[in-house]
């Protein structure tokens, strides 16, 4: 059973906003002696949906955690609406994730002894927001995503797409600028799959921008209007795809 | 075996953090074991061991050498029921004379003849120089305190021969104030013979003990036996301090097991099941569950035994000196020499201490035995879905901030771990409490009466060996001292034996004269006395002699006799002191000066510029300092020190539980992070966890130290057999225990403080990326 389209009133931006989300100048990421990234530069626009392939271990989850501000480039900047993300302390990152950004993890990673609703509320509640209030728009979250009758079920409960899609209204919650996933659909048979393809899209159609990291290209194709292809730490192609009818 | 080996080790040293805090709760709790085991061992029977050693006599027995010879006392002592005997020594009372150097002996010393320290009976410790080998050598009975300074100086006895000084022994028994060669004694003019005797029933009571001699004596002369005393007045006596520390000590021994094993308990089992993943793996790839099961107990067993041979060498080490602070004071310090860490206390904890480590890793090691692969995966990953989850419910639609109510809800997720973490703080809060309370009673019971004098100035002083005697009489004495810059009180005080009708034992008189009569006693009952033929005693003497408040007794002294009314009871732990007026200590001697006058100075006052004015206006006079008071000291002192010790331990559990569960839930702190939980909230939470369980611990541990205070402290007072007024025991109004109340909460967070500070500094994309 598909879930009916997502409404504009999740997301936080308008459709006016324009200009470069993202905005990535030379960047390099070193391990050691092992280099993740080196000096990739990207931009993407408000609104856009960039697909990152590539085979495994050459740095797409780098890059990734590059733009969410869970690591920091070596070199070069990475700068999310014009916030240069290198450069901010680590309360600052803390506040500019959960003011900007939304993150999809392939295993879900929600907390197993809160319900599918405290999973979700969690985010606005770190904020400081009323914990009625964090669950009123969970609610709203669970009730565009198609779950709003799994709302108290634990995670253990739940089936994979059932987890991811909690995931997404997770990050969809403090209305981010930005939406990362991170392999959603790794973790999903190929209905759930679908399903989580198809938010994605939803959420992309009505100006959610999105980066979508994967190595699967039929995601890649449904759910992307750009893919940018690395390789070894790199950027070795990029290339706009037709939006699909 | 090679793989077991080769994985433990590697575990070991990726689990470096782990590895270093077993080591370091093993360290630390093994040595709060042996202090606590050696401390309860010490103070069960301190006397009893310290007589074993020196093989005391049962019964010293005195013999008129005129009616009894050496060889009918040796007969007799071959008697059955005797187990040992030494002598007869021949013994001779001698008087020095008054300008003689006494050594701190007396006037009146008791001098044996013996040709050797070592005997069957009395085996005397000779710590200072040698033995005396030649007429004309003399040994002092004295015990390891004193300093042997006095080698080579001469004691005068009168119409006699000089004796030099050689050596210093010491007997606890006090057979002797001073041996010579048996040749020597008999210049003496010895009037008696010694006999020491160990009896085969030597543990029983003063009557068998009695019967025991009589069966002795019975074939001697009627007459021959002039003198004899069991050890078991000798045994109250020395006990009697060592005693009132008993029940405290044995209060911090158990509490201090209980911590130990609790605390090993949870950071071993708590550290295997946290590996259950690990198990899962290793099981994937082949391994055994033996050899799983012996991975994970080599890695315990390694730093656990390494932790408990370190804690059981510095148990020992802060035993001793620990050991030499607690047998201290005129009585029980003449034990510590002999006071020590049993071997038994070692072994215990060398093999205890290991074997609860491994037992502790051996049931969860075990469980996993029996688990699948996956199911181990799987276990060892997060808790089990359906744990607590009523709690977080609620917690997460609470008003409170959202880190603070997700770590409140952490507990709750492991609830094994979290009770034994949470039994380790009320154990610790219960400590806290306790030594507190126990302070505060010491506090006051140390400072009663403080402030009534400053200076003691004794009447009399030496110098070169010589006594020097005031060359101002007592009335101008006690004016010149009323005169001199700074004195605002003068108290005179004099002490005499006298007898008490109806009792064979001397009761001490002690008469006061001057502006503060009551000095530093406390009254517990009663009144002061006021008038002439009224005295106060302390509760030791009124229960031995079965006298109360309001009761009248007789006082006789070379003819004379007085009536005595006891109107009050003060808190004196000498069971023979009474403390009258003035005028009733005259009443009974009349030629008795004081010995003493106690000198309270004006606000301001320079203590030590009185004492040298004191000195320079008669050289007959010796000013004292009021000191500190030891036995105070010394419980304080003890009190906090195992205290530190114990809540160090607690915290250090806490501190491990803290470090296993940020382990376990690495990526759901990964998660936080990701949408947006910085790292103070992250520290907040984590806090948190463990501050719940310091509230707990408080809650339920803060009563439990006010029940052991309350158990404890009338225990040690009846020891030595004193009345503690109230306000000594009630001390426990709301803002103290509002303030301990926070004891298990501070134990909670300054353990849980430093690994939550290091969760909050997690890289998010490194933990979620391992994930």
């Amino acid at each position: 059973m598909s879930a009916p389209p997502v409404r504009r009133s999740v997301l936080g931006m308008t459709a006016q906003d324009s200009g470069a989300v993202v905005q990535l100048d030379g960047v390099r990421k070193e391990y050691g002696e092992t280099t993740a990234l080196d000096g990739v530069s990207l931009r993407i626009g408000a609104g856009e949906a960039v697909a990152v392939m590539g085979p495994s271990g050459c740095g797409k989850s780098t890059l990734l955690n590059m733009i969410a501000g869970l690591d920091r480039p070596t070199a070069g900047s990475v700068v999310v609406q014009g916030e240069n993300v290198g450069e901010l302390s680590e309360k600052q990152l803390a506040l500019y994730r959960r003011r900007r950004i939304g993150m999809i993890f392939q295993f879900f990673n929600l907390i197993d002894d809160l319900s599918a609703l405290d999973n979700v509320a969690l985010a606005a509640q770190l904020t400081g927001t009323p914990a009625r209030q964090a669950r009123r728009r969970a609610l709203e979250l669970f009730e565009e995503l198609g779950i709003a009758d799994r709302r108290n079920a634990y995670p253990a409960l739940l089936s994979g797409g059932e987890r991811q899609r909690v995931a997404v209204a997770r990050a969809l919650m403090n209305r981010p600028a930005l939406l990362l996933a991170d392999e959603p659909t790794g973790a999903l048979d190929s209905r759930s799959g679908e399903q989580v393809m198809d938010l994605l899209i939803d959420l992309n159609q009505i100006g959610q921008t999105l980066i979508l990291v994967t190595h699967d290209e039929h995601l890649a194709r449904r759910c992307a209007g750009r893919i940018v292809e690395f390789a070894d730490g790199r950027v070795t192609g990029e290339h706009t795809l037709e939006p699909s009818a | 075996m090679r793989a077991v080996w080769r994985t433990a080790r590697a575990a070991v040293r990726r689990r470096l953090l782990q590895t270093t805090v077993i080591a370091l709760v093993t360290l630390t709790s093994t040595a709060a074991l042996v202090v606590a085991l050696g401390l309860v061992d010490a103070a069960s029977a301190p006397f009893d061991k310290a007589f074993a050693q020196q093989r005391g006599p049962h019964v010293v027995a005195s013999f008129d050498r005129a009616a009894a010879s050496d060889a009918a006392l040796a007969r007799a002592a071959r008697q059955p029921g005797v187990e040992a005997v030494a002598g007869p020594y021949p013994e001779a009372s001698v008087a020095l004379p008054q300008d003689a150097m006494t050594f701190g002996l007396g006037r009146q010393i008791t001098v044996v003849g013996r040709a050797d320290p070592d005997a069957d009976v009395d085996r005397l410790d000779v710590w200072a120089g040698r033995w005396a080998t030649r007429p004309g050598e003399v040994v002092l009975n004295r015990d390891r305190d004193w300093a042997p300074d006095d080698l080579g100086k001469t004691l005068t006895i009168p119409s006699g021969p000089r004796l030099t000084v050689v050596g210093f022994a010491y007997g606890l028994s006090g057979t002797a104030d001073a041996w010579v060669t048996p040749g020597q004694a008999d210049a003496l003019a010895p009037r008696a013979s010694q006999l020491l005797l160990r009896l085969t029933d030597g543990t029983s009571s003063e009557d068998r003990l009695r019967a025991g001699l009589a069966t002795v004596t019975e074939e001697l002369p009627a007459d021959a036996l002039t003198a004899a005393r069991t050890y078991l007045g000798l045994k109250e006596r020395v006990s009697g301090s060592a005693r009132a520390y008993t029940p405290y000590l044995m209060a911090f021994g158990v509490l201090g097991i209980s911590v130990s094993v609790l605390i090993i308990g949870n950071v071993v089992s708590g550290a295997v099941i946290s590996g259950f993943r690990h198990i899962g793996v290793l099981k994937s790839i082949g391994f055994t569950p033996g050899q799983v099961v012996a991975v994970y107990l080599t890695m315990i067993s390694v730093p656990s035994v390494l932790g408990c041979a370190l804690g059981a060498a510095a148990g020992n080490l802060l035993a001793r000196p620990f050991f030499d602070f607690v047998f201290s004071g005129p009585d029980a310090g003449i034990l510590h020499g002999s006071v020590s860490i049993a071997p038994w206390v070692n072994a215990v904890a060398l093999l205890g201490m290991p074997a609860v480590c491994v037992l502790a890793a051996l049931a969860p090691a075990l469980r996993a035995h029996r688990m699948s692969a996956a199911r181990a995966i799987s276990a060892g990953s997060a808790p089990r879905a359906g744990r607590a989850l009523a709690v977080q419910r609620r917690l997460a639609g609470s008003p409170l901030p959202r880190p603070v109510s997700l770590g409140m809800g952490l507990p709750f997720a492991r609830p094994g771990r979290s009770a034994l973490t949470l039994a380790a703080v009320v154990l610790g809060a219960a400590t806290v409490t306790f030594a507190t309370g126990l302070a505060t009673t010491m506090d006051r019971f140390g400072n009663a009466g403080r402030g009534a004098y400053d200076l003691t100035v004794y009447v009399g002083a030496h110098e070169d060996g010589r006594e020097i005697r005031p060359e101002h009489g007592d009335r101008a004495l006690h004016e010149l001292l009323a005169g001199l810059p700074g004195a605002r009180e003068v108290t005179a005080r004099a002490d005499v034996e006298v007898g008490m009708a109806g009792s064979a034992q001397e009761v001490m008189l002690e008469g006061r004269r001057g502006d503060r009569p009551r000095l530093d006693d406390m009254l517990t009952d009663g009144r002061w006395h006021r008038a002439p033929g009224e005295i106060v005693a302390g509760s030791a003497f009124l229960r031995q002699n079965g006298l109360r408040v309001g009761d009248t007794v007789r006082l006789e002294r070379g003819g004379r006799s007085e009536r005595v009314r006891v109107v009050g009871e003060v808190m004196q732990t000498n069971s023979r002191m009474i403390v009258g007026d003035w005028r009733t200590l005259r009443a009974l001697a009349p030629d008795e000066d004081p010995i003493a006058y106690h000198v309270l100075l004006r606000p301001g006052a320079d203590a030590d510029a009185y004492a040298r004015a004191a000195r320079a206006a008669d050289r007959g006079l010796s000013p004292a300092l009021t000191g500190p008071n030891s036995v105070t000291q010394t419980v304080v002192g003890s009190a906090a020190a195992l205290t530190t010790l114990l809540a160090l331990v607690a915290a250090l559990g806490v501190f491990h539980t803290v470090v296993l569960n940020t382990r376990d839930r690495r990526r759901d702190l990964g998660m936080l992070k990701s949408i947006g939980m910085t790292p103070a909230q992250v520290t907040v939470m984590k806090v948190t966890s463990m501050a719940v369980l310091g509230a707990l611990g408080s809650l339920l541990g803060v009563p439990l130290g006010v029940a052991g205070h309350r158990m404890v402290v009338p225990r040690m007072a009846d020891a030595v057999d004193i009345t503690l007024p109230s306000y000594m025991t009630d001390v426990w109004q709301a803002p103290a225990l509002a303030g301990l109340a926070l004891a298990g909460i501070v134990i909670a967070v300054l353990g849980a403080l430093v690994p939550a500070r290091r969760a909050g500094r997690l890289t998010a994309a490194e933990v979620l990326r391992n994930e």
